[in-house]
């Protein structure tokens, strides 16, 4: 394959939009994990379950992709929040940390995944669904790259969910709440913070991401059962790559995990693209385990 | 139920006061008669199902003592079975070494990946770890589905059958005799591991990684052993799948669902218990082959399952007995006490 700065220009640029949905699914993982000491393994199955209640709001029901968007995200988060009361309040409740419980958590959600992504499959079949979205917009030509519409959509709206987010946990007061669950829980009760509906909030909060990044890359890609699982690597490796905890980090991560993917999948070997967000989270994790902005977090005795 | 099983295990120490191997030969020796048994009674479909459990016991057993020993959640587990399986199966056909050349270089590569995915387990703890290896593990089964020379979505067909000088096991119930003896020497393994001075290690760092690192214990050489130690039952179990009977490896063989019945096993048998594992796997197993029927509502079964015995069993089978006996102890202790008094 002979070098060529354009289409080098358009692999970035591609990763880049879809390493900025990694980054919104990463900042969910990154949520949940400052607020429950755990990491989500059914998250992938969140952000499964998004996309395609977004495609049966828009599709079958008929509602604008605008506010199919939105009530994918409600849903979503409703769907999240009831896990999170019913099977991760118990568990937490029995202590956390990475005992006999915290891998127990592991186990749990490992579980749940495997059970959502059933009932998605008993649902809505294995087959990939097409997600058509008119968007009235031209394709944006850069040096003879088109950019399709669907992809200068999701990079716009995720930059603008991810500004929301920012603004909501720095600037108000529920915001400020939710730092204080994610910084210290029982300092947090102290000062008056009702703890647990924080973290079912922060729950909620997350999978409506999650289920953002569906419904945006569902126009993209199709919609099917198993893009879940492969989500919840991608964004893992995001999320550690920027840092837990870091909400500019998990957009970087996202767009370096979209970037490498992309570049391995052109100039190596395409078949391979899923294997290189591994290599990326594995080479972080041996060598930066903190990731790139992360701080490194004191050992608890 | 209870009083069986205490009467059981006094039997088996007793037995074992003689000498320490006799309870293990005994076992052995009945074990040779089952797939006679299964034949007589079932049918020969069934000894193959018997075989399948033998694997899956080992697998469990050598799960056991990375996750229930060591303590470091490691979910990969299902992508060192298939190095293994896959090494084995290329060497036997390509190079045309026999199984019981192939099986022990196929344990060997299969150490190597283990060290490789344990070297995040020195620096990573907990749901970190999880992820690396659930990552690590599904590499390596998307290699193996990309990739022509390792089978990709054809498989690895005709794999050529463990022999014994002119003699070639092929038929499920002679092969029985052969995963049968790896599981049973799996088993005795893994409790001698756990009764010696580094099955203390292990449990010391699931503890506390901080406690034992001050008592002197080498935590990252003991996690890494831990990984390898896995690693080898896992490699085993993976060469003795490549060759068993049909000889043929798909990479479907080792999906995230295979994980997820693999973790099944372990957590309803309880975390750390070797018994509970192995009754897990068979369990399992056996439930998994007779509802193949209802294939579409498996993983929705078994998942949910799996929550619910980590919600409300989270000590497993294995765990419950445990206590039964402790308490039926404790009871009959307080029972002598007040006959004495009154």
């Amino acid at each position: 394959m002979d070098f060529d700065f354009g289409s080098l220009l358009a692999f970035i640029i591609f990763g880049v939009t879809i390493g900025v949905v990694y980054g919104i699914v990463a900042l969910g993982i990154s949520l949940i994990y400052s607020g429950l000491d755990i990491v989500h393994f059914a998250h992938g199955e969140i952000y499964m379950f998004g996309a395609f209640l977004g495609l049966v709001l828009s599709q079958q029901i008929g509602i604008p992709y605008p506010g199919a968007m939105i009530g994918a995200m409600v849903l979503a988060a409703l769907l999240g929040m009831f896990i999170e009361r019913v099977f991760y309040r118990r568990l937490t409740r029995s202590g956390g940390g990475y005992t006999v419980a915290g891998m127990g958590m592991i186990i749990c959600g490992f579980g749940m995944s495997v059970a959502l992504m059933n009932v998605a499959f008993l649902i809505w079949g294995a087959d990939a669904e097409p997600f058509p979205v008119e968007f009235g917009i031209e394709p944006l030509e850069i040096n003879d790259i088109s950019i399709p519409p669907s992809y200068l959509l999701t990079a716009v709206v995720s930059l603008c969910l991810m500004g929301i987010l920012n603004y909501f946990l720095r600037y108000t007061k529920i915001g400020l709440a939710v730092r204080a669950v994610a910084h210290n829980k029982d300092i947090a009760f102290l000062m008056g913070i009702n703890v647990p509906l924080f973290i079912s909030l922060i729950f909620g909060l997350a999978c409506a991401l999650a289920a953002a990044a569906g419904v945006l890359v569902g126009p993209m890609q199709s919609v099917q059962v198993e893009m879940g699982y492969l989500m919840l690597m991608k964004a893992f490796a995001a999320a550690v790559v920027g840092g837990f905890g870091s909400l500019p980090g998990a957009l970087i991560g996202g767009i370096l995990v979209g970037i490498f993917e992309n570049l391995g999948a052109a100039y190596i070997s395409a078949s391979h693209k899923d294997i290189y967000a591994f290599l990326l989270l594995i080479l972080v994790l041996m060598y930066r385990p903190a990731g790139l902005f992360g701080v490194v977090a004191k050992v608890k005795a | 139920m209870i009083s069986f099983i205490t009467n059981f295990t006094s039997a088996i120490e007793s037995l074992a006061k003689v000498h320490r191997l006799l309870p293990w030969l005994i076992a052995y020796v009945l074990l040779l008669f089952l797939p006679n048994l299964i034949t007589a009674t079932f049918g020969e479909y069934y000894v193959d199902l018997a075989n399948r459990c033998c694997l899956f016991i080992l697998l469990a057993v050598g799960l056991n003592i990375v996750k229930g020993f060591c303590g470091q959640v490691t979910v990969g587990h299902i992508g060192l079975y298939a190095i293994g399986a896959v090494t084995s199966a290329l060497l036997a056909q390509n190079y045309g070494l026999p199984f019981w050349l192939s099986a022990p270089l196929a344990i060997l590569v299969t150490c190597f990946a283990g060290l490789v995915v344990g070297l995040p387990s020195v620096r990573l703890e907990g749901a970190y770890l999880a992820l690396a290896t659930l990552g690590l593990g599904e590499s390596v089964r998307i290699m193996i589905a990309v990739t022509p020379a390792l089978g990709s979505s054809t498989g690895i067909m005709m794999i050529p059958a463990p022999t014994i000088g002119d003699y070639v096991i092929e038929s499920f119930d002679h092969y029985f005799y052969l995963v049968m003896t790896a599981a049973i020497i799996g088993i005795y393994f893994s409790f001698v591991i756990l009764n010696s001075s580094t099955g203390r290690a292990f449990k010391a760092i699931r503890e506390d990684v901080i406690a034992a690192s001050v008592s002197g214990i080498n935590v990252p050489f003991y996690k890494l052993l831990a990984f390898v130690i896995s690693a080898i039952y896992a490699g085993l179990a993976g060469a003795l799948f490549a060759h068993m009977p049909p000889g043929y490896l798909h990479h479907n063989n080792f999906t995230v669902i295979e994980m997820v019945t693999l973790l099944l096993m372990v957590v309803l048998g309880g975390i750390g218990n070797i018994w509970g594992g192995v009754v897990g796997a068979i369990v399992v197993t056996v439930i998994y082959d007779q509802t193949k029927d209802y294939y579409f509502y498996q993983p929705l079964i078994f998942g949910i399952t799996m929550v619910f015995l980590v919600v409300f069993m989270p000590r497993g089978i294995g765990g419950v007995i445990e206590q039964a006996i402790v308490k039926r102890k404790f009871i009959e202790k307080h029972e002598e006490q007040n006959l004495g008094t009154s």
